[in-house]
């Protein structure tokens, strides 16, 4: 029988005298072992893991809880006190810069009764106090001050009772992810090949990026995972989902020429639940003509490679298991938090190459918006599919049909131009492993789990 | 009348900010956070009287500081507490600019025309 010890996954595992003898019984945490709702061989998955709330509960604990998480852009935090606040999974987390400009991230809850001890979205503090009773805590998230200490005994140690500390926090290129995992392996393996896909959006400029215009914030019905998946895998449903868009931005009226919307490319499938797909077209660029005029291909040629310019930094998409995504032309980075298992809040971001000049900035960030903001006219032909499809999921013969993954079965290989392994650009293959991949951390025990 | 003791010069502090002075060098029972606001300056027994806090460290606003840990407030000019959860007045001490030198006096009553 395993039961849950949530030690905080800091170097310092609790004490007796933060966890006295509390031990949360094994039947409050049930386990589903999800092996028979993922069959990748078939390529068909069960509707459940969209919408069953133990799956929901059991995927908080074990494929977020363990996994590196997205928080943010390193240009969010500029001084010491700058914070932003954000999601790991369900949890509320505090990202600040401290005293010394290093970058901290700590649960957002108060260890005596558990409120939130900051509330805003992102600012300047020199403390984060707590509005309950008091409780203040520095950009370290140690416990500073505790009105009327006195009044508890000589047992109390301050020390002992500081805001829970992600285990591991690290940077790629200028994005900042961090994990409560502190048997996570390093960030870099962790990312594995995908980081060379992500070089096409995060190293085309050796000033490398940033991000403009805060955080766009929006909640839509739907499984967090139909969006995850879509970015990691799907291209098949842009000539369908995207056709009015499509029309609107094609020059002639007509829409894309047949070249380029039946565009070659390839898919990326990383074993380790990552994705990216991209056409190889060299004309299908969907992205805003002033950045276009900007970059120098030849130099970026010499800096990337030709595979790299000619596949990721087209217009392509991607995932970063579980739940980073991103768009390199449309300078769109984003994260879907989950919000139960019918709900998810998307929070994206503008990112731009750091030494654009600021006419090209503002193409880039019009494009964005354009495109995938918000109200822009790809996301909300996405949004819209993901909550028609969430929408329906709880009946009983339509949850009990399974959906199809079957394109591109058996496609996967080494294609001599790309890292690891690649699919065709239409396939369903990084899909297969993405839920592969959920499927293996489902089923394994995670670090705060322990054998009775 | 006490002497006046150099504790800074005109240009240390930020509009708006504050700065710690240790008690070592004014000879107080606490430290002193100096204040610059709206082109005056202002003088207060730095730690908050509710917690162990640095008033220094605080927010100015309006001609009052608010403690940077809870919140509590206090007029820079008479060190009278102005918002809970604090609720006993802190010391204020008279300060002169003379020159380029800001100048102390540890226990005086600062008047209406403090500079």
């Amino acid at each position: 029988m395993t039961a849950i010890n949530l030690t905080p996954p800091s170097a310092n595992p609790q004490t007796h005298t933060e966890r006295g003898d509390l031990h949360r019984p094994a039947a409050l945490t049930p386990t589903v072992d999800v092996s028979s709702l993922i069959d990748t061989t078939n390529g068909v998955v069960d509707r459940a893991i969209f919408t069953n709330r133990e799956i929901y509960e059991q995927e908080l604990r074990r494929v977020f809880a363990p996994s590196w998480l997205f928080l943010g852009h390193v240009s969010q935090l500029t001084k010491k006190g700058d914070f932003f606040t954000t999601y790991m999974g369900e949890d509320p987390v505090i990202v600040s810069m401290d005293q010394d400009k290093k970058i901290q991230a700590f649960l957002n809850s108060c260890r005596h009764r558990g409120a939130r001890v900051c509330r805003a979205d992102a600012g300047n503090t020199k403390a984060f106090s707590c509005t309950y009773h008091g409780w203040a805590f520095d950009l370290q998230g140690k416990l500073q001050n505790v009105p009327n200490e006195a009044g508890y005994n000589e047992k109390f140690d301050r020390e002992a009772w500081g805001l829970v500390p992600v285990a591991q926090l690290d940077t790629y290129r200028g994005l900042i992810f961090a994990t409560w995992n502190p048997k996570a392996p390093p960030l870099p393996e962790a990312l594995g090949d995908m980081a060379w896909y992500m070089d096409a959006m995060l190293n085309r400029d050796p000033e490398g990026t940033e991000v403009v215009g805060g955080v766009m914030k929006w909640v839509l019905k739907g499984n967090w995972k139909l969006a995850a998946e879509q970015f990691a895998t799907d291209w098949y449903h842009v000539n369908m989902s995207h056709a009015s868009a499509l029309m609107v931005l094609s020059p002639t009226g007509k829409g894309p020429v047949s070249g380029i919307a039946n565009t070659p490319g390839r898919q990326y499938v990383d074993p380790q639940g990552h994705g990216a797909g991209f056409p190889t077209h060299p004309k299908s660029r969907f992205d805003a003509q002033a950045v276009h005029e900007h970059y120098d291909y030849d130099a970026l040629r010499d800096r990337l490679g030709a595979a790299r310019v000619e596949g990721p930094m087209t217009t392509g998409h991607a995932t970063v298991f579980p739940n980073f995504s991103y768009l390199p032309v449309n300078g769109s980075i984003r994260i879907w938090h989950p919000k139960g298992p019918d709900e998810m809040e998307v929070w994206a971001w503008t990112l731009l190459d750091k030494s654009m000049p600021p006419e090209v900035k503002e193409a880039q960030r019009l494009y964005n918006l354009r495109t995938f903001g918000p109200s822009g006219i790809f996301e909300s032909d996405d949004g819209e599919n993901w909550s028609e499809v969430q929408a329906i999921s709880h009946g009983f013969i339509t949850n009990n049909t399974p959906l199809n993954y079957q394109m591109g079965l058996g496609s996967e290989r080494h294609d001599g131009v790309y890292p690891g392994t690649t699919s065709e650009l239409y396939s369903d293959a990084a899909g297969r492993s993405f839920y592969a991949r959920w499927a293996d951390l489902m089923n394994t025990p995670a670090w705060h789990e322990e054998t009775e | 009348m006490t002497t006046g003791i150099k504790i800074a010069e005109v240009g240390d502090v930020d509009d708006g900010e504050g700065i710690r002075i240790d008690k070592a060098a004014t000879g107080t029972e606490d430290d002193i956070a100096l204040f610059s606001a709206a082109g005056r300056y202002y003088a207060l027994n730095d730690t908050c009287t509710h917690e162990k806090a640095s008033l220094a460290d605080g927010w100015v606003e309006d001609g009052a500081v608010e403690c940077p840990l809870h919140v509590g407030k206090f007029c820079l000019r008479t060190g009278e507490v102005l918002s809970m959860p604090a609720n006993e007045s802190t010391v204020a001490h008279r300060v002169e600019v003379q020159g380029e030198d800001i100048i102390l006096y540890p226990g005086e009553t600062p008047s209406e025309e403090t500079e």
